[in-house]
């Protein structure tokens, strides 16, 4: 669905690379997560996937489409939702939607039973202006929706979202998922990209580091971290975890044993962001 | 096909939020509400210049026929009617003499006054009328008022500059919501876009146009003329109202810049007023002077198809020459 080979993409003349060599492939059906800290070029890489960045270097097919060669026809496929809620304010939710509606060339859903699913029923005709930030966010989400999209591109889709309405949205990601509909989705939520995720690439600075489904990870790397607790001499616990991978980790541990009193140890599944730190060097936030 | 209907679809969003900001309500009634004060408050002006004296013995069929073309003024004796002419600002006496009509005037008055009587006079002993005239008779000038055409031309060119005003909110709303990059990752192309954000200001300027050329009375005007200057002169506020919206972060910035356009239009009416006609090629470069020109032409119904096309020619290829140096902003800024 997606190919991306040797993209780079810079904002000015000064050779500063916000997404830097960057090749990935997206299959049909699958969800592909960008998981990276803030400025990783994350919303750089949809822009240009999603042509609203012009692509620079690199060649990208999407949606069957070569971004050489721009064809407008090509969103009739394509979904996207933005890091920035981005409505009309002086339109009410329903004309929002009905109004981006009628931009397609294709089949498109009932407005009413989208924003019934983003939780904004009985809003219908609030001007959108009015809507808080996280239901504005939300009503684009939906828009993002209408054409049944092949492809769909995900900004961050439940960042600054309260909890319960971050359900919602990954609800509504799953069944779509369900559907068989291809996902690009970016975010610097380990749990995120965890749960909805085929498959994440770390990406930090402009770069991917690293490819892999979210088990595949945490069993290569899940099971090395050991978790221990002992007692130090005036009698305090202190607490340290330790990868079983690292030369200097595992002395350290031998050490402790040797010559501690140790009051629990057990080996713990690393999460996401723990495996993103020993991969990378970098925390997520 | 398809992208006409986006381009109508468009045109319907924005005539919805119009219909809810007030700020568009007002530029688009503004035009109007002044066409009806010039007609009702200045009276005066909608009649013709022209001031003849008569007695008040003159035969009624002459009177009567003399108020058609001119303001008439009536007097009791042939001394009152000197005094009168002896006054400062410009009147012609007709006092019956023989047969015919002797014309009396103080001789300071300028020879299109004293043109104009002698005209008017030979028109009556001919028997002609308005009706039955030619071309050749009426074009002596001065059957429509000079000086309400003008006003009307004005306020023509105030409603071009409107349209760029109506154009540029439409992009500053677009701008403050982001909303223009979900439409660029919609099926709708660049060019329908632009075709669409224009079409409210256009449209809705041509209507005004036509309805404040109806309440000063032009109803008789020649509607293609005026139509096809109007289009062509409203290209060049169209790119002005794309390039400030797009550079303006809110309504008022956006409403600053378009008036920055008042500047030259201001400019070329005041050239094309006032410059002799050895120097009138100053005023060539710019697509208003063309525009007000036609204009002026055309609502003192001495235009010629020639000339007009001449003129819109003219107001398109400046507006074409600016377009191409402004398309490429334009087009960037939409991205
Ligand atoms: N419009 C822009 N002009 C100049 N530089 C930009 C622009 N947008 C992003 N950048 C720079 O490009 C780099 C990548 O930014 P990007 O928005 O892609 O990051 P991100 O991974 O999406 O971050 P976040 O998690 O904060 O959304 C950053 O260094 C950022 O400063
Ligand atoms: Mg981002």
């Amino acid at each position: 669905m997606v190919s991306v080979r040797n993209l780079s993409h810079s904002y000015g003349n000064d050779g500063r690379l916000a997404v830097d060599d960057v090749s990935f492939d997206i299959g049909k059906g699958e969800t592909f997560g960008f998981l990276g800290p803030s400025g990783a070029g994350k919303s750089t890489t949809q822009g240009v996937l999603t042509g609203l960045l012009r692509l620079q270097k690199g060649e990208v097919t999407v949606a069957g489409y070569d971004l050489r060669t721009v064809r407008k026809e090509r969103f009739n496929k394509i979904g996207v939702s933005f890091e920035q809620a981005n409505v009309y304010s002086k339109l009410t939710a329903l004309e929002n939607l009905r109004f981006y509606a009628d931009l397609f060339d294709a089949p498109t859903r009932d407005p009413h039973e989208l924003l019934e699913l983003v939780g904004l029923a009985g809003r219908e005709n609030d001007r959108a202006g009015s809507f808080s930030k996280g239901m504005k966010h939300r009503l684009a989400f939906a828009r993002s929706m209408l054409n049944y999209p092949e492809l769909w591109f995900l900004d961050e889709p439940t960042t600054g979202l309260d909890p319960a309405i971050a359900a919602v949205i990954k609800g509504v990601i799953k069944a779509e998922q369900a559907k068989g509909t291809t996902t690009f989705l970016t975010t610097h939520n380990m749990y995120i990209a965890d749960e909805l995720c085929d498959r994440v690439a770390f990406i930090v600075d402009g770069s991917i580091k690293l490819v892999d489904t979210p088990r595949n990870l945490k069993q290569r790397y899940g099971k090395k971290l050991v978790e221990v607790e002992y007692l130090r001499d005036d009698g305090s616990i202190a607490k340290e975890t330790l990868r079983t991978v690292d030369e200097g980790d595992r002395e350290r541990l031998a050490g402790i044993v040797r010559s501690r009193d140790i009051v629990t140890m057990h080996s713990k599944e690393a999460t996401l962001e723990e495996i993103f730190i020993q991969i990378t060097g970098r925390g997520l936030d | 096909m398809a992208m006409i209907a986006k381009v109508m679809r468009i045109l319907r969003r924005d005539s919805l939020v119009a219909s809810r900001d007030s700020m568009l309500i007002i530029i688009l009634a503004m035009p109007v509400l002044m066409a009806v004060g010039i007609q009702l408050f200045a009276p005066g002006i909608a009649d013709s210049v022209v001031r003849i004296g008569l007695l008040d013995d003159d035969p009624a069929d002459h009177a009567a026929f003399v108020a058609e073309y001119a303001r008439v003024e009536r007097f009791g004796s042939v001394a009152e009617l000197e005094r009168r002419i002896a006054k400062r600002d410009e009147i012609a006496g007709m006092v019956r003499s023989g047969d015919g009509y002797e014309i009396v005037v103080q001789g300071d008055e300028g020879p299109d006054l004293l043109n104009y009587a002698k005209l008017l006079n030979a028109l009556y002993e001919l028997g002609g009328s308005r009706d039955d005239s030619t071309a050749s008779v009426l074009s002596f000038g001065k059957a429509v008022s000079p000086i309400k055409a003008k006003l009307a031309n004005m306020l023509i060119l105030m409603m071009v500059m409107l349209s760029g005003m109506t154009i540029s909110l439409g992009i500053v709303e677009e701008k403050s919501d982001d909303t223009i990059s979900a439409v660029n990752v919609s099926p709708v192309s660049q060019n329908a876009f632009i075709v669409g954000k224009s079409l409210l200001g256009g449209l809705s300027t041509l209507a005004s146009i036509v309805i404040a050329l109806l309440i000063l009375g032009y109803s008789g005007v020649n509607w293609p003329m005026i139509i096809l200057v109007g289009l062509t002169s409203m290209v060049l506020t169209f790119i002005v109202g794309f390039l400030q919206g797009l550079s303006s972060t809110d309504v008022i910035e956006a409403a600053t810049g378009v008036k920055m356009t008042m500047l030259p239009i201001a400019g070329s009416i005041a050239g094309y007023e006032l410059l002799s006609d050895k120097w009138q090629w100053t005023m060539y470069w710019s697509p208003f002077y063309w525009a007000y020109k036609a204009n002026d032409l055309i609502l003192t119904e001495r235009a010629d198809w020639p000339t007009v096309l001449l003129c819109a020619a003219m107001v398109s290829g400046i507006s074409l020459a600016i377009y191409l140096v402004a398309i490429p902003r334009i087009r960037e800024g939409l991205s």
